[in-house]
């Protein structure tokens, strides 16, 4: 009997959860779905802080140039796309810590330049440079 | 009579209730772990062909998103804007996510030279190196 009266006095002071519930569980699938929503990857390319001045010594650094037809050039001539790698990680034997640039001249495709980022990265390059184009 | 039925169906049902308390701890705590993870992300939704890269890695916290097609068009939160536009969207969306980082979706035949105007606009804003977006290569 006693445990009876005490059932129904919490009875009455209990609140029903349910909708709150489907809220919650409403929000928690929707910001679970959101958070995982997007991936994106892709290469670091890193713009030097100003080109008032360049590097000042350029014998310790690699450059690459893409020229406007997107031909690519190396230490004074023209190399393969499937050569850079080989080219960069050539010359980044003889000093590791070397700084990579990559040049471009209006005309070049994005492609170009990621492929160029992209074979410099596998060669060890820690960071690939990319100057402003300059104004012709 | 009505009350005392009443008690009596109640704590017959007590037996079967189960005490949800627990679990509801639980998914609070899921709850605001993933308001706070959640970073809303704008697509840019311009129809590009990704480069290939051996090299690709993942963004970190690239939230803000623009993408460059193959005609130089720049793309920001589904709509085509001008590259003098670009700054001002990309200060908003850095006031809105502080942490978040650029990333570029730039077509393979993307012109360097707008996404150079591109990133020159942007650069007074990144804190760390821009996120070309590229395919993983293989």
């Amino acid at each position: 009997m006693r445990k009876r009266n005490q059932d129904a006095e919490a009875d009455e002071a209990q609140i029903d959860l349910t909708p709150m519930l489907d809220v919650v569980f409403i929000m928690l699938i929707f910001f679970i779905v959101v958070a995982s929503f997007l991936k994106e990857a892709g290469i670091e390319v890193n713009r030097p802080e100003s080109n008032q001045n360049p590097p000042e010594s350029d014998a310790t650094s690699i450059v690459v140039t893409i020229t406007g037809d997107d031909q690519i050039w190396m230490e004074n001539r023209r190399i393969d796309i499937r050569a850079v790698r080989a080219n960069i990680a050539r010359l980044l034997a003889s000093d590791p810590e070397q700084s990579f640039t990559v040049k471009t001249e209006a005309g070049a495709t994005a492609g170009t330049l990621i492929e160029v980022g992209d074979a410099a990265r596998e060669a060890g390059v820690k960071q690939v440079n990319w100057p402003a184009e300059e104004k012709r | 009579m009505a009350a005392g039925s009443r008690a009596g169906t109640q704590s017959g049902g007590d037996d079967g209730v189960i005490d949800l308390t627990p679990m509801l701890d639980v998914v609070f705590i899921m709850l605001i772990f993933f308001i706070v993870t959640s970073s809303f992300v704008k697509e840019p939704g311009a129809e590009i062909t990704k480069p290939e890269a051996y090299t690709t890695d993942s963004c970190e916290r690239g939230t803000i998103i623009f993408a460059v097609t193959a005609v130089g068009d720049i793309f920001y939160d589904k709509k085509q804007i001008p590259v003098e536009r670009a700054y001002r969207l990309a200060e908003a969306a850095k006031k809105e996510a502080p942490k978040a980082n650029f990333v570029i979706q730039a077509d393979v035949d993307a012109p360097t030279s707008v996404l150079s105007q591109l990133l020159g606009v942007i650069k007074p804003l990144m804190d760390a190196p821009l996120c070309a977006s590229t395919e993983e290569a293989g």
